[in-house]
């Protein structure tokens, strides 16, 4: 198992180096540039020049690269072209509230789409079965952005006056906000991954509520958090639901199970003890892939709900040519894949004991 | 978790997800009526007495060293160090010569040319004034700025949650008519039907940029009011007539007549919008020609022309553009196609070539695309904002400039006589129609909306009055399609972070609530020469920053002294560039270093 664990993030090291590589040469290859971005219609000429002279974008590709890397080897992601701040900062910012609705997409994705998905096999071609998985492919074509906006106008319009109202947008309610918690502990302005450590759980809204028992936070975080986390778990749902029913409906086909019948065992077991755990890997799977693809950033979601997080700012630093910021959420994003793959990987051992990751 | 659990687990799950959406939300503000009648708009002068200040070191380099030119006026006084920043002439590449502190509320500004809009310019955010103490100990830096942000304007910053919202509370020092909300958020969504559902909601007060779409159902519904906001703009068909057939005038002249605008503006702008007849808006006097008709649509002329022409109707011309959704062109891709479609009416092939606007606005600039769109909502109230801009010849777009365009708009920029210059640019109108640079299609009308109950709104084309704005539990909460850039606003161009600078910031003059008339803010009163060439401001006595710091005249020549020089140790701004200043001041600013020799 350690000697997996140590090849496996070994081998992070050369994806790393080839995400930057990839990343770098896509930006600058790509045409426009930072400056007519922000200067917009005022920009002139003569006023991009300066601009990209300042940042030294006038230099050759291969010359701006070895700063780069220079400057990463220190560990200085650099900073915003746009806002002229720390790229871990940005990061510490923003990938906190993609996280939490990651997690509760997830949480709401896996617990349905595993029980519709179980629910749609046990009761195969009959009219639950149908009904599940019509279900399940409306969720699948379903956009994002039309799926939010039908949420929002629902639990925030027609719902309005009712027990059931829920926020159509922003991370909090007007006029709650996030304390650092450096500032809360007194901790003054520590540096390095120990202040990245804590500005992310500062930005988590959640787990910044936990921490200084301000459940008042809490509830309203993810109180706004319901609608994005449904709208974007959707889909997640509706793929688990239909990967849950194939597999499980694979294994419900296998010899064992048969003798497992034959020998009397009761259904439920039959079902909970060797069927869905045999099926659970595939599912596994998938529920990792669209873990990853989550934390990556889900930008029509976070558009839609006026959320803060990865993706959204993502997008911003593309079409803006923020060169610092593509990088440095890239390597972020690559990391996360890496690692959700990771626990993916180790999860199989833990599901079929004969999966040996050695 | 055990697998005979699971069942229960996910149970509880969802019984908790229930509980959860069942929660009551901590606050929906509903709609209430104010109780305060609306404030006046007027601010009462100032009355305490401005407290001795000491005015920073110089550190300027010897060509321009800072001189203390205050002449003692009283033995007990303290002597007031004014600074000074000066260059011998105009060589450098822009039109200010000088500016220097006469004495704790006195500056001046010479120009080496006539400068007639001088206080239209320094309206806009971009001249914010800001503590020049405060400069020199954050050495100028935007990001520190953004963090703790020291002005003279009704709020100050509470917090700014990067990507979610800004939160102001009002400024206690603040020298005005005190605010009317105990809170004043500035949130955002790019999405214009997100935002909507959001003021329907009750979550937000008010929303920038509604959607044409959108118009109808705000309309419609009693809880909500549409407060349209008229702004000098336009878009235009840009055509660069160094591209074959465009090197030929009637091909240009054609093609102007092709164009139904009014039809344009009747399937595609909010009401209110206007067909363009000009080149400039009607707002803009001097400049606008009253009476002026320009080139009628007329598609059989102009097809006759195009047949004079030798024109090619066989060959496929790319009319380029960006999905870019603005004021004065709210629906780019339909407005594109819809310019096609008319075109064809008379054999003109176009091809749509829609691009992403990191890409376009260069390869505009550059003189790449033979037709384009492009677009402009005015900085100022003056006609240099219009004409000086596109048809002195700043970039390629157009392909070559017009001489004679050129010479008239350089006579009318240095006139300060309003009817003399009107008569230069009705030459220029005339002759705009004649050389088709570009096709100005429409002025667009913006529109605000707003829950019924928020009271006091005016909008004007350069501000909202937020701050005087009410609302019944005294939180107003604005939704903007876009977040702040910085709070260094001398350096900045966007709309977003004008809006929040102009919250926490004053310049020495402003544009009345509603309207573009200019009015003191920081200055008593400035006054120019019979030539224009030097502007003496007076400062209000007694205004005091947000950190206590009293307001005088040295703030002001350090603020502006930052965007003018590139050897000042505080300039360094968010882009570095300061373009407001070489836009208006420019196209050089002082000491800056010779343009890069682009990599081959």
């Amino acid at each position: 198992m350690t000697q997996f664990l140590i090849r496996r993030l070994l081998l992070t090291f050369p994806v790393m180096v080839g995400i930057l590589l990839v990343t770098f040469i896509i930006t600058r290859l790509v045409p426009g540039n930072p400056c007519y971005v922000m200067l917009g219609e005022r920009a002139t000429v003569a006023a991009c020049d300066d601009f990209m002279h300042r940042y030294g974008l006038d230099k050759s590709i291969p010359e701006q690269f070895i700063r780069y890397v220079a400057n990463l080897m220190k560990g200085d992601f650099g900073e915003s072209i746009k806002d002229h701040r720390p790229i871990t900062t940005i990061i510490s910012e923003r990938l906190p509230m993609t996280m939490e609705l990651t997690i509760l997409a997830m949480l709401f994705a896996s617990t349905f789409g595993i029980l519709l998905g179980v629910i749609s096999a046990l009761n195969r071609n009959s009219f639950i079965d149908t009904l599940t998985m019509i279900g399940a492919n409306i969720g699948v074509s379903m956009p994002v952005f039309w799926l939010g906006l039908l949420l929002a106008y629902v639990f925030a319009l027609m719902l309005k006056g009712t027990p059931f109202v829920l926020p159509p947008s922003s991370r909090l309610t007007a006029g709650m906000s996030l304390a650092p918690l450096t500032k809360t502990w007194g901790l003054g302005t520590p540096t390095g991954i120990g202040g990245f450590l804590l500005g992310l759980m500062s930005h988590s809204a959640i787990l910044n509520g936990l921490l200084t028992a301000n459940f008042a936070l809490v509830g309203d975080a993810l109180r706004h958090l319901i609608l994005p986390a449904a709208a974007v778990g959707t889909i997640s749902l509706a793929v688990i639901a239909r990967m849950t029913r194939s597999s499980l409906l694979d294994v419900l086909g296998q010899d064992y199970i048969r003798t497992a019948r034959a020998k009397g065992l009761i259904y439920r077991l039959i079902i909970t003890r060797h069927a869905l755990r045999n099926a659970l890997i595939p599912i596994v799977t998938i529920i990792g892939i669209q873990t990853g693809g989550l934390l990556s950033g889900a930008v029509l979601t976070e558009t839609i709900f006026s959320l803060p997080g990865v993706g959204s700012r993502m997008v911003e630093a593309i079409l803006g040519r923020d060169y610092p910021v593509v990088q440095g959420f890239s390597v972020i994003i690559a990391l996360i894949f890496v690692f959700t793959n990771l626990i993916v990987d180790f999860s199989y051992a833990f599901l079929d004991p004969r999966i040996r990751l050695e | 978790m055990k697998h005979k659990t699971l069942f229960v687990a996910l149970t509880v799950l969802l019984l908790a997800s229930m509980a959860l959406a069942s929660c009551k939300p901590a606050t929906t503000p509903a709609p209430l009526a104010p109780t305060q009648p609306p404030a006046p708009t007027k601010a009462p002068e100032p009355t305490k007495a401005p407290e001795p200040t000491t005015a920073p070191e110089p550190t300027k380099e010897p060509t321009k060293a800072p001189e203390p030119t205050a002449a003692p006026t009283a033995t007990e006084a303290p002597k007031y160090a004014g600074l000074k920043y000066e260059t011998s002439n105009c060589d450098y590449g822009g039109t200010v010569k000088a500016i220097e502190a006469l004495d704790e509320f006195t500056v001046k500004i010479t120009f080496c040319n006539p400068d007639p809009a001088f206080l239209a310019k320094i309206a806009v955010p971009a001249f914010e004034i800001l503590d020049a103490d405060y400069l020199a100990a954050i050495g100028g830096d935007a990001a520190k700025l953004a963090e703790n942000p020291v002005g003279t304007g009704p709020y100050i910053l509470k917090e700014w949650v990067r990507g979610d919202h800004i939160t102001f509370v009002p400024n206690p020092t603040y020298w005005g008519v005190p605010v009317a909300n105990k809170t004043f958020i500035l949130k955002w969504n790019a999405e214009a039907a997100a935002r909507l559902l959001d003021l329907q909601a009750g979550n937000t007060s008010g929303i920038a940029e509604v959607s044409v779409d959108d118009v109808p159902t705000i309309q419609a519904d009693p809880n909500l009011k549409l407060v349209p906001r008229p702004i000098n703009n336009f878009i235009y068909l840009g055509i660069n007539n160094q591209k074959p057939p465009f090197d030929n005038e009637k091909v240009r002249q054609a093609f102007a007549m092709a164009i139904d605008k009014q039809r344009i503006v009747d399937n595609f702008y909010s009401p209110g919008s206007v067909a363009a007849t000009q080149f400039v808006p009607p707002g803009v006097k001097p400049g606008f020609t009253e009476g002026y008709k320009g080139t009628q649509y007329d598609p059989a002329k102009a097809k006759q022309m195009l047949q004079e022409a030798n024109f090619d109707f066989n060959a496929e011309y790319v009319l380029s553009y960006a999905e870019r959704t603005r004021p004065y062109f709210p629906q780019p891709t339909k407005i594109a196609q819809d310019v096609q479609a008319q075109l064809a009416e008379i054999g003109i092939k176009i091809k749509l070539d829609m691009q992403e606007w990191a890409t376009y606005l260069p390869a505009a600039r550059a003189g790449n695309l033979e037709l384009f769109f492009l677009g402009w909502s005015e900085d100022y109230p003056d006609a240099t904002n219009w004409y000086d801009v596109f048809l002195m010849g700043a970039d390629k777009a157009f392909g070559a400039p017009y001489p004679d365009i050129m010479e008239l708009i350089k006579k009318a920029a240095v006139l300060g006589d309003p009817v003399e210059r009107q008569k230069l640019y009705d030459q220029v109108n005339v002759l705009y129609d004649q050389h088709v640079p570009c096709i100005v299609i429409a002025h667009g009308t913006t529109q605000l909306a707003f829950q019924a109950s928020v009271q006091n709104v005016v909008l004007g084309p350069y501000n909202e009055n937020f701050p005087q704005m009410q609302t019944a539990d005294g939180t107003l909460v604005f939704s903007q399609d876009g977040d702040a850039v910085s709070l260094d606003c001398a350096d900045e161009t966007d709309g977003n972070s004008f809006r929040a600078c102009l919250m926490l910031f004053d310049t020495l003059y402003d544009f009345k609530w509603g309207s573009s008339e200019l009015e003191p803010s920081l200055a008593e009163k400035c006054v120019a020469n019979s030539t224009a060439t030097e502007w003496t401001c007076t400062l209000k006595k007694g205004i005091k920053f947000s950190n206590g710091a009293s307001l005088d005249a040295n703030d002001v020549v350090t603020s502006w002294d930052i965007a003018w020089d590139y050897s000042n140790p505080l300039r360094k701004g968010n882009t570095g560039v300061f373009n407001y200043w070489k836009s208006f001041f420019g196209p050089k600013a002082l000491n800056q270093p010779p343009e890069p020799t682009p990599t081959p």
